[in-house]
């Protein structure tokens, strides 16, 4: 399949780039045709611009950069997002490529006014996640990154695709063994994408 | 009251825009100090980055660009986001204010011993939410409101222990009428002066 990895973390000694590693590596094992698109590293500007506003609901063709990240987005037959939760969103990198990418005739179309999701070219998403709270709280805070995956993802990607959803939660008090037993949940989800 | 009106959308004469001046019309009518922070006007980068992050558990964030923003979190007893919901959540230009500005060292601090998070901005003690959301309110509950609960929960926990909130949307604005608006411009007005 081809997969289009969204990874958005800043520091390439981080946790995270261990998880983003793991996963470019495993997918390719698995015989997987890998897109692996580093936000960071490719310093993507998440900033909708007043121009990209005007023209959402137009049809325009999107600029040369957006356009090429459109292309990305429709060539993949499955996406694997990669990132840490910050202050129970998204990164706003990460957020930005919804924001800019997701565009009307991408991922969804205006019928009378009606979004209808039509990203249908996914039919597998996973996500992989790390927080620096606990589960607990975030469940209190009604995880809201964990709900953009398993509902709005899964309600815009071709319907009755899977869908899941692999978190590290308390990371401030991590440890080796933690770690690595999420490093093999991620693994073996990979192994078997 | 001091208040902090964040506000965020790239297309100066939007709705937005015109909610903007009403909530701060209405806060000043009432004798509100107001203070404006307008994200894309300022040219906000809302891109967390290496250095930043690399030292996000040890120290306030250093970039200069930060301290108008961070004096104002220490200055504000009320925050007013107003934005426009995209994919049910904030606009990235906003998503990126809350990861850069709400750090530790300014927003709260994190015991070494991994005890509970202790709060910076225990003098907020009011959160409030204007926004537009495209889809219809069935849709924005069946997706769980990431965006609200991003603020409403999220940022809300960090601030005072029952901080007052508010919360007004005009959802289906895709199928918006200029009556609909203008039926929203006022329930703004109603809302904001009981903030």
């Amino acid at each position: 399949m081809n997969v289009l990895v969204l990874y958005a973390h800043p520091v390439e000694t981080s946790f995270h780039a261990a998880l983003h590693r793991l996963i470019v590596e495993r997918l390719s094992a698995a015989g997987h045709i890998v897109d692996d698109c580093d936000l960071y590293a490719e310093d993507f500007d998440p900033r909708m611009s007043r121009a990209e506003r005007l023209a959402y609901h137009d049809g325009h063709t999107p600029s040369e950069e957006i356009g090429r990240y459109v292309e990305r987005l429709r060539r993949a037959e499955a996406l694997v997002l990669a990132f840490p939760v910050w202050n129970f969103g998204y990164p706003a990198i990460l957020k930005g490529f919804f924001d800019r990418v997701f565009l009307p005739g991408v991922s969804f179309t205006m019928i009378d006014g009606e979004a209808v999701p039509s990203l249908h070219n996914i039919r597998k998403v996973a996500a992989i996640s790390t927080y620096g709270g606990s589960r607990l709280r975030a469940f209190l805070m009604g995880d809201p990154p964990r709900k953009l995956v398993t509902r709005l993802l899964r309600a815009t990607v071709k319907p009755g695709a899977q869908v899941s959803y692999l978190a590290h939660y308390s990371m401030n008090l991590s440890t080796e063994e933690s770690r690595k037993s999420f490093k093999a949940r991620v693994a073996a989800k990979m192994d078997r994408f | 009251m001091r208040v902090l009106v964040v506000y965020c959308h790239p297309v100066p004469d939007s709705f937005c825009a015109a909610l903007r001046d009403v909530a701060i019309g209405t806060l000043t009518a009432q004798g509100w100090d107001v203070r404006l922070v307008d994200l894309y006007a300022d040219g906000f980068d809302p891109v967390l980055g290496t250095d930043e992050r690399r030292h996000y558990h040890d120290r306030a964030p250093a970039d200069p660009a930060l301290a108008t923003h961070i004096g104002n979190l220490k200055w504000a007893e009320a925050i007013l986001f107003v934005y426009p919901t995209w994919w049910y959540g904030l606009p990235a230009m906003l998503k990126g204010w809350l990861d850069r500005v709400w750090a530790t060292d300014v927003a709260f601090k994190l015991p070494a011993d991994g005890g509970r998070i202790v709060s910076l901005v225990p003098h907020i003690t009011r959160i409030g939410v204007v926004t537009t959301c495209g889809a219809p309110w069935w849709m924005s509950m069946l997706m769980g409101q990431p965006g609200r609960k991003t603020i409403l929960r999220g940022i809300r926990a960090l601030c005072a222990r029952r901080s007052r909130t508010l919360y007004v949307a005009h959802y289906d604005m895709d199928r918006s009428t200029p009556q609909s608006r203008a039926a929203f411009l006022k329930k703004v007005r109603r809302k904001v002066a009981r903030f």
